[in-house]
């Protein structure tokens, strides 16, 4: 029984970084052999009902390198178990499941690259795509003494957004943070940006 | 939570998405085509607003508890597409959960549910799961109608 002469792939994790998940494992060494791994998931829903049901994953059953991004496959806001295991030729590992069930609502989610820019007296912002589940609240204001702060929130490939008309010699300041409806949570605020608009401030 | 909001975190569009992938492949399956098992106008057109919640909530266990159980599956595409499908429902019977205070069930809803069941119960299980699996559109549609703006994710 070829089966277990194969070691299992070890220490299984999952880093998942604003909605993109990556099953990593520790690869199985075997010198001069190039070592293929299959990796089987189930969501919650199988786990409960049909609990003899794996399904394969979408892009590594097989695959070479260590690591998976399971992305694709984790479609729902439940609990996936997941499973990898080694082939070489004949010989097959026994499977490795990790740990603790993978929840997509614990991803980490990281304030937005943005790039403020003018366009004449227009103040746009360009935001970090990052994909179909995330929206941006974009916070604006004057950079002056009790100046009103604006909010705009921003959809899924709505880029560069226009802010607001901007006079000159004055400063404006902006920040955002990304909201992912799916899982009910929002990143911090990345940092304000300010900028400065060329000319001489208007008399009053 | 209003019903609404407490529906609003569901990613339909991602659910829609799914059925897309399979509806050919199973619509193709389904040998009984003059049968429906949702039969929209004899159980979901006429559905009232203070009905909404339970038939939701009984047409969500439908599918979870039977529907995609009693289905079998040897395509891993499709098998992807319905874990998708079957674990997004479960994410929104657990959604639905919350809003236990709201979901009052009339016995129009029941008997709009006991219909269901019923038509389902009159086919052989394996291609009642392929007919009500096909029909899925039309509980989407019914859910996008009643739901509204639950879709964009």
């Amino acid at each position: 029984d070829g089966a277990a002469v194969l070691p299992a792939p070890q220490n299984l994790s999952v880093r998942s970084v604003n909605m993109k998940h990556v099953l990593t494992w520790s690869p199985v060494i075997v010198p001069e052999e190039i070592i293929h791994y299959s990796v089987e998931y189930q969501g919650e829903y199988e786990s409960l009902y049909m609990s003899h049901i794996w399904i394969p994953s979408s892009w590594c059953s097989p695959t070479q390198r260590p690591e998976c991004d399971i992305t694709e496959d984790i479609t729902a806001t439940v609990s996936y178990s997941l499973r990898v295991r080694a082939t070489l030729g004949s010989l097959t590992s026994a499977w490795s499941t990790l740990k603790h069930r993978f929840n997509q609502n614990s991803t980490i989610l990281t304030p937005p690259r943005m790039e403020i820019t003018m366009d004449g007296f227009h103040l746009l912002i360009k935001l970090e795509d990052l994909g179909p589940h995330f929206e941006f609240f974009v916070s604006y204001w004057r950079k002056e003494p009790g100046a009103k702060e604006h909010v705009k929130v921003v959809r899924p490939g709505v880029l560069p957004v226009y802010l607001e008309m901007v006079e000159p010699g004055a400063a404006y300041c902006v920040k955002a943070r990304t909201f992912v409806k799916a899982i009910g949570r929002h990143s911090a605020f990345s940092q304000p940006e300010c900028v400065k608009v060329q000319g001489e401030a208007l008399p009053l | 939570r209003g019903l609404r909001r407490c529906l609003m975190s569901m990613n339909l569009h991602r659910v829609e998405e799914s059925f897309r992938g399979i509806k050919t492949a199973i619509q193709a399956k389904d040998t009984f085509q003059n049968v429906t098992i949702l039969s929209p106008s004899e159980t979901l057109h006429g559905t009232q607003p203070l009905d909404v919640c339970c038939v939701t909530k009984n047409l969500l266990a439908f599918y979870v508890d039977r529907v995609f159980k009693d289905h079998q599956e040897l395509s891993p595409q499709i098998m992807r597409k319905i874990s998708s499908l079957a674990n997004s429902f479960l994410y929104m019977q657990k959604t639905l959960q919350q809003c236990q205070k709201l979901c009052h069930c009339r016995q129009e809803a029941t008997n709009a549910t006991r219909i269901i069941h019923d038509n389902y119960d009159q086919l052989e299980v394996r291609s009642a799961a392929i007919k009500a699996l096909g029909e899925l559109d039309v509980f989407l549609a019914w859910i996008d109608k009643h739901h509204g703006g639950t879709s964009a994710a």
